[in-house]
């Protein structure tokens, strides 16, 4: 019998707004939210500017009838083939070869697996023998190769008329240098460095100063997260630094410590906490870790949070004092210390109870508990987490306490004394961007004339080359040798893969020169380095390895001085403040894309979303809701969506979206904060402390390439007068001016139908399938029909049609693909956003492009807000945060297949939903019919023209830069214009398995790709593994394990799509005594207030 | 009576007549082009810089190809030989030759020699040598008998339908491993050669794809 399934009417509530919402326009969801969400592409998208769609129907029309008579056109040209003239060994063309080595940062390399393909460096990947990071790498480190292919990059060393100089004439200019600071054993000489973690580079500084004893050696870097170092330093009088464990904590509390993003060691620490948070049954809850946070900014680690404070960033040491002495209290702490504590958290405003309980809650861990403070938090606050860590047990179990190697440098400071002193006579400025993120320090403007020679070695020319007599160009870290150490002290290479492609030189040969060292050879100094570090052990081993094994830093144990402890908290200055829409708390933080600025030229990194706000090409200044109403009340512009629809004419209401066709209108204000003024774009931020203000760094460069100009504003000078890490207040003035913010949090909705699902830990328990009980598919039958008992593999391979109204495609093929993503540890840090996009050759569109919805990105991270309420006339403040990554599901019942007109998406035999882009005509049906919006289209030639030229058609200029060129995929097609893409599962990575297993197999029967050997490129890039892919008809593979967990659900799996991508839905594990307990995700919360309490399909109708 | 066609309409048919005639002619000229194996470069033979020939090297010396082709095997290319791989022998053989002289400059120089493309599918199309000659599917196929060539030139047409024709029928192709680079072999009959391809397919487990993914990504 045939079963028709009628839609329910949609109530009131369906028609209000979907249930999670991803901005304010969502949450009150206003007309221009509805008709962005109803098309398929966001408006802008499909309009061709200046010209309507019949007058370019007939220039087409006329065009098309000349390219007839252009036939003969086509004959194939003569193309040659160049061998070598000589083989080289190994390099074998048409298999790449993967180089271990490492990305050089300040606080720890990421080491690193880069594969090249015929010697051009064309993919970075996590290098997988580190014990610490699981093969994970960030967004960073993968968009880091497009650095290296950047046309704007310096490519010449230039003199002080910016004139290119030869290798020679910079050979001479340091010899001069040696020859005249030789004779005045460096006096006059100084030397401002970026800070690093090479040990060749410190043996390098050491025989430095030994050869000019009055060199000014000073190191800087415009984050600093060096407070723990100097807090422990002061107590032990060794270089000690805290480590910690997250796999092993059951209980943390984290004080602004953004443990998963920002702070040092994120890589591993995500890891090792993901590992606590992986829920496959009931019986994994028990096992899970709870996570406190105190954040004034919404941080992805505070997303992940099961408990989240909101408080300013200046009130958090008031916080660890407050909770400090709580805990003392209990574990019988020192009678003066909880005084002393109690006495500076007086007057604090924040619930007691949040505080009691989350103390208690730590302390009953005693042990698994970790107390985590953000590094920018005041030196004493170190020292009392330390003995807080030492009274909750967690000393050589959650945290552990090594001794680093520390380079012995000035700061920054005294090199200005000597500058003003004009005790300088030459200045060599190693990497950094002094004259931008250090602006305060110096007096860039008239540094050339305290200091006669100044001379930059940097990678772009950039602010600081400007007030520099001589530009060196620098050689990106892919063609240069060199080494470091990770955070956790494991000694990795940095190694080439390919010859400076420019006149550049290595850091180490800069260091070479200047130490007049003749014949240079910078492969014997790493191997001297590595010979002297590791005697007895095979440097070629750990070239091909690249990582020395086992081998990191040692835990020491410590033995805390309680008078020590107790006057350093004595001493610290700490008073609970209260902020107000006139005095505001300030938090200057690092951008999640360019950081501090040095990625401020990668469009990969540009283009990304930022995982929290999701604006791309600028940053904003962020403000929580409550300070927008404040601000609107005081400045009388209307910053939010307003919550009623329609004005007194019963007309939509014209302000009431900030979102007009996706681009963000966003009010300009001035933020002055000790007489320093800034003007940036105002984005309203659910989530924030109430009157903190959050200004991410690293924008508004005044001298940069091409695609960081005009991105964002400068936050620097705030930094001005003090230290980063000082606490001061701010104030805000609204203007009337308004910037358009590309913000991609409205691009791609989908509509509600519980897409994220979720549980507290103590619901699951009782109710362990609850997945099945939500969305619109639990009031249906089963879309398996008869057949949903059947295993994976005949589901995967047979499919019982189930009534199902499409034709379905054989799966033949011997192996059946499918992922499997886990909500459960997405920390949203859009590392597979990157990796996808330098995988799959996606193009960058550029900022005037994204403000019309037409980013290319395959993957995408939504990110939704939810706030438990169904009330839209209040605006939330304290709302939960979900992550969900969206990329193509390779629907087994495709939408997409049926309306394409060309057949140019079609299934294959393994299950995979395939895009032909010869047979693509671009009628953008399919992504018309795509319910998950996953499909892109190229509206222009990206890859051929470029940014700002592509209205100009064939007319503007032509051509890929070879540079760009260079770091393409060559297994992946480079698209052209007007046909559709998306996400194929890495298909390149798929059949290069097969046909490696093939050719293994030869005449054997072994074909099957051993489940493991292919890891799509989210995957592989992923610190938690959050991302499973493989065979789904093997039952023994991790991704049909993953899918067998009754977490597992299809995102609109009512649609019978029958998606091969499924969700493992998220368990939060709050703490039922905490004040802001609830027994449900906010988000469940939301769904149960709209449909009720979920109910499967057979309760439903046991119940009638 | 005043005119009932303006003036214009005498030159119609004149008109009308050209068009036809460009239409024929563009008809003709696609035709030819596109309908017969020009189209698809079947015979293609160019000049190359080198007068190498096959049929003395593989054929009458019976060089097995591997011995240049080296890569065949491991790589998607079948690579071309550097010189220094003519030079193993040629630095003794005719080590003086004037045919040889562009491989002695780039031996010497180490710029490469221009040699011109024959075989050629689009960039869109990602064919793997390794996979075919590993599993039973001679050079042969697609190359036709180049030990027999004394100047290579394409011989099988290389378009979609020539790889599908293969791929939706294994059996009639396949052939044992160690005969893949034997030029020369050749079933008993066509009916030994089905038994035994359909027995190849099903020990091999052969399942060569014929959807898009499999050479287009």
């Amino acid at each position: 019998m045939k079963y028709k399934f009628i839609h329910p009417e949609p109530k009131e509530d369906d028609i209000v707004g979907p249930k999670y919402w991803k901005s304010l326009d969502e949450a009150a969801d206003t007309p221009e939210f509805r008709q962005w969400l109803e098309r398929e592409f966001p408006a802008g998208a499909s309009e061709i500017e200046g010209v309507n769609r019949r007058h370019f129907l007939k220039i087409m029309a006329a065009s098309f009838s000349f390219a007839g008579l252009g036939l003969a056109g086509c004959r194939q040209d003569e193309k040659h083939m160049l061998p070598y003239a000589k083989q080289p060994e190994r390099n074998v063309p048409g298999v790449p070869l993967y180089y271990a080595t490492s990305m050089p940062r300040s606080r720890g390399n990421i080491p690193l697996i880069v594969e090249t393909q015929d010697s051009r460096p064309t993919k970075i990947e996590g290098n997988p023998s580190d014990e610490f990071y699981n093969g994970a790498t960030d967004a960073f480190a993968q968009a880091s190769i497009l650095d290296l292919y950047d046309p704007d990059r310096a490519t010449k060393s230039l003199n002080a008329d910016k004139e290119p100089i030869s290798k020679e004439e910079v050979e001479a200019l340091f010899q001069k240098i040696n020859e005249k600071y030789a004779a005045k054993k460096g006096a006059g000489l100084a030397i401002l460095s970026e800070k690093s973690t090479s040990p060749t580079r410190d043996r390098f500084v050491a025989e430095l100063k030994k050869l000019y004893p009055e060199l000014i050696w000073a190191e800087y870097e415009p984050l600093n997260y060096d407070n723990p170092l100097k807090a422990l330093q002061a107590q032990f009088g060794k270089s000690l630094r805290p480590w910690h464990h997250f796999e092993k904590a059951k209980r943390i509390l984290s004080v602004g410590s953004d443990f998963l993003g920002m702070e040092s060691g994120h890589l591993a620490s995500a890891y090792g906490f993901s590992k606590t948070r992986k829920v496959k049954s009931t019986a994994d809850v028990e096992k899970m870790s709870r996570l406190y946070m105190v954040e004034a900014d919404f941080t992805p680690t505070g997303g992940m949070a099961d408990h989240r404070l909101r408080l300013e960033t200046a009130n958090h040491a008031a916080f660890l004092c407050a909770i400090g002495a709580e805990i003392l209290r209990q574990t019988g702490g020192s009678k003066a210390l909880i005084s002393s504590l109690e006495q500076k958290s007086q007057g604090l405003n924040v619930d007691p109870a949040w505080i009691k309980q989350c103390a208690d809650d730590l302390v009953a861990h005693k042990g698994e508990a970790l107390v985590a403070v953000a590094a920018s938090l005041p030196e004493e606050m170190h020292v009392l987490a330390m003995a807080l860590n030492t009274h909750l047990g967690a000393n050589g179990k959650t945290i552990s306490y090594t001794e680093v190697p520390v380079t012995d440098a000035q700061s920054i400071d005294i090199l200005a004394e000597a500058v003003k002193g004009k005790k300088v006579e030459t200045l060599v400025i190693m990497g950094g961007n002094p004259a931008y993120n250090a602006p305060a320090k110096l007096d860039w403007a008239n540094l050339k004339s305290s200091v006669p020679e100044v001379i930059r070695y940097g990678y772009y020319f950039d602010e600081t080359s400007e007030v520099s007599n001589y530009h060196i160009a620098a050689n990106h870290y892919l063609e240069s040798w060199s080494d470091g150490r990770t955070w956790e002290g494991a000694y990795v290479p940095v190694q080439p893969m390919i010859l400076p492609l420019f006149d550049g030189f290595s850091e180490l040969e800069m260091l070479a020169k200047l130490l007049a060292k003749k014949d240079f050879d910078p492969y014997a100094s790493v191997k001297e380095t590595f010979i002297n570090l590791y005697p007895g052990k095979n440097f070629d081993e750990w070239l091909s390895v690249g990582v020395v094994k086992d081998e990191s830093f040692k835990p020491e144990d410590i033995k805390v001085d309680v008078a020590k402890v107790e006057k350093a908290v004595a001493d610290a200055k700490i008073k609970p403040a209260s902020f107000t829409v006139e005095n505001l708390d300030l938090q200057l933080t690092p951008s999640r894309q360019v950081f501090d600025g040095r990625y401020n030229n990668n469009g990969w990194l540009q283009e990304m979303p930022d995982p929290m706000t999701k604006l791309t090409w600028d940053n904003a200044i962020l403000i929580s809701p409550t300070l927008a109403d404040a601000l609107t009340e005081k400045f009388g512009y209307a910053l939010l969506p307003k919550p009623s629809l329609m004005n007194e004419m019963g007309q939509a209401n014209i302000n009431a979206a900030h979102f007009d066709a996706g681009k963000e209108e966003a009010y300009i204000a001035e933020l002055t904060v000790d007489g320093q003024t800034i003007r940036g774009p105002l984005h309203i931020q659910p989530g924030l402390a109430d009157y903190a203000v959050v200004v991410p760094l690293g924008y508004g460069r005044k001298t940069v390439g091409r695609v960081g100009m005009g991105s964002g504003f400068d936050a620097y000078p705030l930094m001005a007068s003090t230290d980063t890490n000082a606490i001061r207040s701010a104030a805000l003035k609204v203007t009337s001016d308004r910037y358009s913010l590309a913000n991609t949090q409205e691009h791609w909705s989908m509509e509600g139908r519980a897409l994220l699902r979720e549980a507290s830990a103590e619901d699951y328990k009782h109710n362990p399938d609850f997945v099945k009980k939500m969305g619109l598919e639990s009031h249906s039958p089963s879309i398996y029909g008869t057949a949903s008992g059947d295993s994976a593999k005949v589901k995967a391979t047979q499919i019982p049609r189930g009534g199902s109204a499409y034709k379905t495609p054989d799966f033949k093929g011997p192996q059946q693909w499918g992922m499997s993503i886990d909500l459960n540890t997405c920390t949203g840090c859009s590392a597979c956003v990157v990796a996808c996009q330098s995988e799959n050759n996606i193009a960058i569109v550029g900022k005037d492009q994204v403000l019309r919805g037409r980013e290319m990105h395959w993957m995408r991270l939504d990110r939704y807000f939810s706030s438990g309420k169904d009330d839209k006339t209040v605006l939330p403040t304290d709302p939960q945060v979900s992550f969900m990554s969206m990329l193509c599901q390779h629907c087994e019942l495709a939408p997409c297949e049926n309306v394409c007109p060309v057949n140019a998406t079609v299934h294959d035999e393994e299950g995979l939903n395939v895009m032909a882009y010869n047979r693509c005509v671009g009628t953008r049906y399919c992504a018309n019919n795509c319910p998950y919006k996953v499909r892109r289209f190229n509206f222009f030639d990206w890859n051929k023209r470029e940014i700002g030229h592509f209205y100009e058609g064939p007319t503007g200029p032509a051509g890929m830069p070879e540079l760009h060129k260079m770091q393409k995929n060559p297994d992946v097609t480079v698209r052209m214009r007007g046909v559709m893409e998306k996400c194929t599962f890495c298909v390149q990575r798929i059949e290069e398995a097969k046909i490696n297993q093939r050719v293994k197999a030869k005449d054997s029967d072994n074909i099957l790709v051993p489940d493991g050997t292919i890891q799509t490129a989210c995957q592989q890039v992923c610190p938690t593994d959050s991302i499973v892919f493989g065979d789904v008809a093997d039952p023994t593979s991790a991704v049909a394990q993953a899918k067998d967990s009754e977490l597992n659900y299809s995102v609109l799996g009512y649609l019978n799509t029958r998606p091969r991508t499924t969700y493992l839905a998220r368990i939060r594990n709050p703490n039922p005594l905490m004040p802001d307990f609830h027994d449900q995700p906010l988000s469940r919360l939301e769904y149960e207030k709209r449909y009720g309490h979920a109910a499967s399909h057979e309760e439903m109708a046991a119940a009638h | 009576m005043a005119n009932i066609f303006p003036k214009w309409s005498n030159k119609v048919p004149i008109r009308a007549v050209i068009g036809i005639l460009l239409i024929v002619v563009a008809l003709t000229i696609g035709v030819t082009y596109y309908f017969t194996p020009k189209y698809a470069n079947v015979g293609y033979q160019p000049i190359q810089p080198v007068a190498f020939d096959h049929s003395l090297h593989a054929g009458q010396l019976g060089i097995d190809c591997r011995y240049c082709h080296t890569y065949v095997d491991r790589s998607e290319h079948s690579n071309i030989p550097g010189a220094n791989t003519c030079m193993n022998c040629h630095n003794q053989v005719r080590s003086d030759s004037d045919a040889l002289a562009p491989i002695r400059e780039s031996y010497n120089t180490g710029k490469p020699v221009y040699w011109v493309k024959v075989h050629n599918t689009p960039d869109y199309v990602y064919f793997n040598h390794s996979v075919h000659v590993n599993r039973g599917v001679s050079c042969v196929e697609c190359h036709g008998k180049v030990n027999e060539m004394k100047v290579v030139f394409q011989d099988k047409s290389l378009t979609m339908l020539f790889c599908l024709d293969c791929h939706r029928n294994p059996e009639k192709f396949l052939r044992p491993i160690d005969e893949v680079y034997n030029l020369n072999w050749k079933p008993e009959s066509e009916q030994a050669q089905l038994d035994m391809g359909k027995k190849f397919v099903h020990d091999w487990k052969v399942n060569p794809p014929v959807s898009c993914s499999g050479c287009h990504r």
